[in-house]
């Protein structure tokens, strides 16, 4: 379905320009003109903001769903997603950090969706309105929380909102240029393998292509025109072992440009062996309780930092509440640890968005500037095994003011949220990657364990439904939030025998597990995602991703203790599964 | 339940019929036996897959599962869609799209008690709406078809044990008819109709016409928009129905809103139905409804704040249609009267006289037009595969009758084609189109001269006349107040002293409906249609509601709550073009 592309001409001729000198944008100059108007808001007595920011979402974007053979879905959209952020107070005290920031007080107006076409008035007249909206709503929240102040004692004071310096960023969009035609073949034909496992229950393959970017205007001066562009092919497939319990595994490959995606023989034989994991899982025993050394093999490694560590690096701050109601999100295990050893002290871990590539390949997760328009550096977190900092936004945090550039997803109370980029893990002391299972076998030997466990991978970002999700969550053992379950868990042997195992959960894997890591392996995993504010990164959960990417060795970690999932059961259908017809 | 009549917006879908169907012939043998109608339709790889999955997963179960299933259905909805909407000269959205959905029905138990039985409100979920792929792959079909029928039966089987344990405990219910009724199967085969959408003239269409506001600086938002689509149904039973229906459906959708001084939001809105794009009306006829939009909103700005008001009212044959499809039509549903949580208003009144002996309503799914306009409510066959046929509910006053689904009512065991949902929800009795006939019709002007003499009668400085409603709600269950509310958009007052009529802003009617249809003294002699979407427990279904204007001796009005907010603080950013329209 091939559509005609709107405002194409308008795009075409702003890129030319940029290209040249000073960008006459008609979106960038009507959001910096309708800006700078809106300095001068006031109502009655009340503050004039004293930050306005606004930014754009800009996508056009492809996406096709198959299963079985035949195409469920197949999409062509653009859109454009204004966010208009105003602040009243000063950069000490403002509206935001408060549980009642950002949410909208009064009517909004009825503006549907954002136009996707360069007419400057259309756009000064939508941002006109949004602004009033915004700072209406911000006049509200902060005599709300002023209000709620009164009654709380004030504990530590810390600023509101960090300074930055103005930033000056232009780059043309890329445009959306796929074989919508070849990539619905190609996602129908992947469908269709499963044809050829009639043991597995449901399955399907989603192509999604995405071109675009982001306009940010703050009344600070920074002006940008970023592009993002990802392409993801992703197949996820379920199946009933006998007793009931249902099993699952995903694939996914990532590109920063559909054209350099893998071949197909590449995406065949991956949706292949997702197809033969499920049904090997259907077919494995289920795993027992187990606690000791357990390792984590190729991309499982880089699975555990992304979720384990990259998610504690960044820190959620709690915003002041009304009484009575609790705000916040999970605190971070990392927080106040500064200075601490949180890694065996040969790692280094460095979050590192301005890197193009890595051993030829271009890194998923690079960016030049934040969504709020602050130029990213690399960023050594961890140095020696001990932290160093956090992955920090414009919202100061405990004992940290000022960004780094890490404002990576849209976030609570006014704030924008940190995630990582390219997360780099390296360690000084290590093991030949094939020599670690000899090492897990060693340990187990020393300590009388008939079989040690390796992970060769995670549910991270997780394919379960949002019911499994919520079951995971309210069901975890230990104290802090559950870590996603590990999808292909083998038991080695001492002679060396891998057996898979199905059913099995962490208890009490979290970022002081980490401490614990035995040894390192010379290999290094790239582990690309689409990260998201959801636990997991669930899939289909959020509105909004962020391209990221994880560059690990295989790691072995002592101590871990697993379970067996303990859920009731489904009987398996009355009715068999249909005949498949090849 | 609250159920609602609302303006259709371009964000909901939207459900389309073809002009020139070509009416197959549809046969209703007894029993088992039905005959295929054949057209020239494809044999349907889709309806073949659907059967065979159906009898295959029917015989399995019936013969190991425990409960087994006596019932089984599927009915896949296709839906193709384009749309294109703009503002001020600029697109804002240009989208389409193909779907199926497919919702599964297992019945266990027997007809008499089953898992769908409703115990005091609560009423059974099994279908999901599942997506299913529209290319005609057998392996796709059949396995998202097993799947979701694993998922009904374990649900259907786990209510129905939940039901009996229930039936046990509770008194005894007031009315205990079955909980499914017996039809005929019926054969239907049609071919599909192939959405015809010229995207690129429409966006540019959709440039022009938007951009007129611009010439209504007044008019803070506005947004045109363009809806197209085609929506073709399969259903399959144990029965042995086997149908194959669908219709095309395409409007213009205009709305504007502004805010007045004291902070009341105010709309208009102005919309044209047709079967397909060929049928919209010309730019000429859109841009001269966008005048009337941006002139109402401009007039509404400066209209003097509505005051509370009982008296004398004309509504026009559009706000009349509504009133009745909240007022009366909600409460002949059906199922309402089954339910003991439902307020009941009629459940005891068929063979009584319900409203003026001059009025009659008939909701008949199978009138496609009026005069020349399009109807939005009708269909061949309902969501249960029962075929299509007029009902009058309500001959010269009395009431007859009351809609049905295949959910028998006591003294009705039968339906009469008006089950209905949105693919994803379960089926209830739902309106189609509803028209009000009248024997006592006069002119227009004559009805006005009415009006004025009651005015005078009831010795009030005015009575109002209703010329569009947005929409409505009513609640219909017995814990909430049996009473309705409709939203008036263009209100006037009509003076008994010769002045001039005046414009009101800012008035909810309200009233009791058991009181509200004994004031109703006379009707126009010209039926106008309101076409919308009506909101219930079974979703979102197209409807129609037909009526002459109506002349009603007493009618309340009150106060609409308002924003607080004020208008935007700082004034436009720049003039768009502005000139001359503006009256």
């Amino acid at each position: 379905m091939r559509r005609v592309l709107l405002g194409a001409t308008a795009l075409g001729a702003a890129m030319a320009w940029s290209a040249q000198a000073p960008a006459p944008d008609p979106v960038l100059r009507a959001m910096h003109d309708e800006l700078e108007r809106s300095r001068t808001l006031t109502v009655s007595s009340l503050e004039a903001p004293y930050f306005i920011e606004y930014l754009i979402d800009e996508e056009e974007n492809f996406s096709v769903t198959a299963s079985l053979g035949g195409l469920v879905a197949q999409r062509h959209e653009r859109f454009r997603s204004p966010e208009v952020h105003v602040r009243v107070g000063d950069y000490k005290f403002d509206n935001t950090n408060y549980s009642g920031s950002g949410f909208s007080y009064g009517t909004r107006y009825d503006l549907e969706r954002f136009p996707l076409e360069d007419a400057y008035p259309v756009l000064r007249r939508y941002f006109w309105l949004e602004t009033d909206s915004a700072y209406k709503s911000a006049v509200e929240a902060i005599s709300r929380k002023r209000a709620a102040l009164r009654n709380l004692t004030a504990g530590e004071q810390i600023d509101d909102f960090a300074h930055a310096e103005p930033v000056h960023y232009i780059r043309a969009f890329a445009r959306l240029d796929i074989d919508e035609q070849a990539w619905s073949n190609r996602v129908r034909v992947l469908s269709a393998i499963f044809a050829q496992y009639p043991e597995v229950r449901n399955s399907t393959v989603v192509l999604e292509s995405g071109d675009g970017g982001f306009y940010l205007v703050n009344s600070e001066g920074t002006e940008v025109r970023a592009p993002e562009s990802a392409t993801y092919l992703r197949a996820q497939a379920t199946a009933q072992a006998p007793d009931g319990m249902t099993v699952r595994d995903a694939v996914a490959f990532h590109s920063l440009d559909a054209a350099r995606m893998p071949t197909d023989a590449d995406l065949n034989r991956g949706v292949t062996a997702l197809a033969e994991n499920v049904v090997a899982l259907a077919h494995a025993p289920k795993g027992e309780d187990y606690s000791g050394p357990v390792l984590f093999t190729g991309v499982a490694g880089a699975q555990i930092f992304a979720e384990v560590l990259g998610r504690n690096l960044a820190i959620a701050r709690r915003p002041v509440a009304e009484q009575g109601r609790g705000g916040g999100s999970s605190a971070s295990e990392l927080e106040g640890r500064v200075g601490a050893r949180i890694l065996p002290d040969s790692f280094d871990v460095v979050d590192d968005p301005t890197q193009k590539e890595w051993r030829g390949r271009p890194l998923f997760g690079s960016y030049d500037v934040d969504r709020e328009g602050v130029a990213a550096a690399p960023l050594h977190l961890i140095e020696k095994g001990v932290l160093k900092g956090f992955l920090l936004t414009r919202q100061p945090v405990r004992g940290f003011e000022g960004s780094n550039g890490r404002a990576r997803m849209p976030g609570n109370y006014g704030a924008a949220a940190a995630g990582i980029g390219n997360l780099f893990i390296s360690s000084s002391e290590t093991t030949p990657a094939a020599e670690l299972k000899k090492t897990l076998i060693e340990l187990c030997r020393t300590r009388d364990k008939p079989y040690g466990i390796m992970v060769r991978k995670m549910d991270f970002p997780s394919s379960a439904s949002l019911d499994e999700a919520r079951r995971l969550i309210s069901g975890a053992q230990g104290s802090t939030r559950p870590v996603s379950i590990p999808i292909l868990v083998y038991k080695v042997y001492l002679d060396g025998r891998e057996e898979l195992v199905r059913g099995l959960r962490f208890r009490g894997l979290n970022a002081r597990s980490l401490k614990d890591i035995l040894a390192a392996g010379d290999d290094s995993a790239v582990f690309e995602f689409m990260n998201s504010p959801a636990p997991f990164a669930l899939i289909g959960a959020s509105s909004f991703t962020a391209e990221t990417c994880v560059v690990a060795p295989s790691i072995l970690i002592d101590d871990l203790e697993l379970h067996p999932a303990e859920e009731e059961l489904p009987n398996l259908p009355v009715a068999p599964a249909p005949e498949l017809v090849r | 339940m609250i159920a609602h009549l609302t303006l259709p917006t371009p964000r909901l879908q939207p459900q389309c019929y073809p002009k020139h169907l070509i009416r197959l012939v549809s046969l209703r043998l007894t029993f088992l036996f039905a005959a295929v109608s054949v057209a020239s339709a494809q044999p349907s790889v889709l309806l073949d897959a659907m059967s065979q999955e159906l009898n295959r997963n029917f015989n399995i179960l019936k013969e190991k599962a425990d409960p087994p299933p006596y019932f089984m259905s599927y009915e896949v909805t296709e839906q193709e869609t384009q749309s294109v909407s703009g503002s001020l000269g600029a697109l804002t959205e240009s989208d389409g799209g193909k779907d199926r959905f497919l919702d599964v029905s297992v019945r266990v138990g027997s007809p008499k008690l089953d898992n769908y039985h409703r115990v005091r409100g609560d009423r059974g979920q099994f279908t999901s709406g599942a997506s299913l792929t529209y290319e005609d792959n057998v392996n796709s079909i059949k396995r998202r078809l097993w799947l979701e029928t694993d998922r009904a039966y374990r649900t259907a089987a786990e209510r129905l044990i939940r039901i009996k344990t229930n039936t046990q405990v509770k008194v005894v219910e007031e009315d205990n008819s079955d909980d499914f009724s017996t039809e005929a199967p019926a054969v239907f085969q049609q071919t599909p109709h192939k959405l015809k959408f010229d995207e690129a003239v429409w966006s540019g269409r959709i440039r022009t016409l938007s951009a007129r506001f611009q010439h209504y600086p007044s008019v803070l938002t506005s947004h045109v928009a363009v809806l197209c689509q085609t929506d073709t149904r399969y259903l399959v039973n144990t029965e042995g129905t086997r149908i194959e229906h669908g219709r095309g459906f395409a409007r213009v959708v205009i709305t504007a809103a502004a805010k007045a001084a004291d902070g009341t939001d105010l709309n208009a809105f102005e919309t044209f139905e047709a079967v397909d794009t060929a049928g919209l009306p010309d730019d000429k006829a859109i841009l001269a409804a966008i005048d009337r939009v941006a002139n109402d909103v401009s007039a509404l700005l400066r209209a003097p704040e509505a005051e509370p008001f009982v008296g004398p009212a004309i509504f026009s044959g559009r706000a009349a249609g509504v009133f009745f499809h909240e007022i009366f039509g909600h409460r002949v549903e059906g199922h309402r009267q089954k339910d003991e949580s439902e307020g009941q208003t009629f459940t005891k009144s068929v063979g009584t006289k319900v409203l003026p002996d001059f009025l009659s309503v008939v909701f008949d799914p199978t009138r496609r037009k009026i005069g020349a306009v399009d109807l939005n409510g009708w269909y061949d066959y309902d969501d249960e595969g029962v075929k299509a046929q007029p009902v009058t509910v309500v001959d010269k006053g009395v009431l007859k009758t009351f809609l049905m689904s295949r959910s028998p009512i006591r003294g009705f065991d039968h339906s009469n084609g008006h089950g209905r949902r949105q693919p994803g929800l379960e089926v209830v009795s739902r309106q189609s189109n509803l028209i009000v006939e009248s024997a006592n019709a006069v002119t227009d002007a004559k009805l006005r001269q009415m009006l004025i003499g009651e005015v005078k009668k009831q010795n009030k400085p005015y009575g109002l006349y209703f010329r569009d409603i947005t929409g409505g709600f009513t609640t219909t269950q017995r814990a909430g107040l049996q009473a309705f509310k409709v939203i008036p958009v263009i209100v006037y007052r009509v003076y008994a002293d010769g002045r001039p009529d005046e414009l009101v802003r800012g008035a909810d009617i309200v009233g009791t409906p058991l009181a509200s249809f004994s004031k109703i003294l006379a009707t126009s002699d010209k039926p106008e249609v309101f076409n919308g979407y009506c909101g219930a427990e079974s979703g979102s279904v197209p409807v129609s509601a037909v009526s002459p204007a109506i002349l009603v001796s007493e009618i309340e009005i009150e106060k609409k709550a308002k924003s607080q907010d004020r208008p935007p603080l700082l004034p436009e950013p720049m003039s768009m073009e502005s000139k001359g329209g503006e009256q």
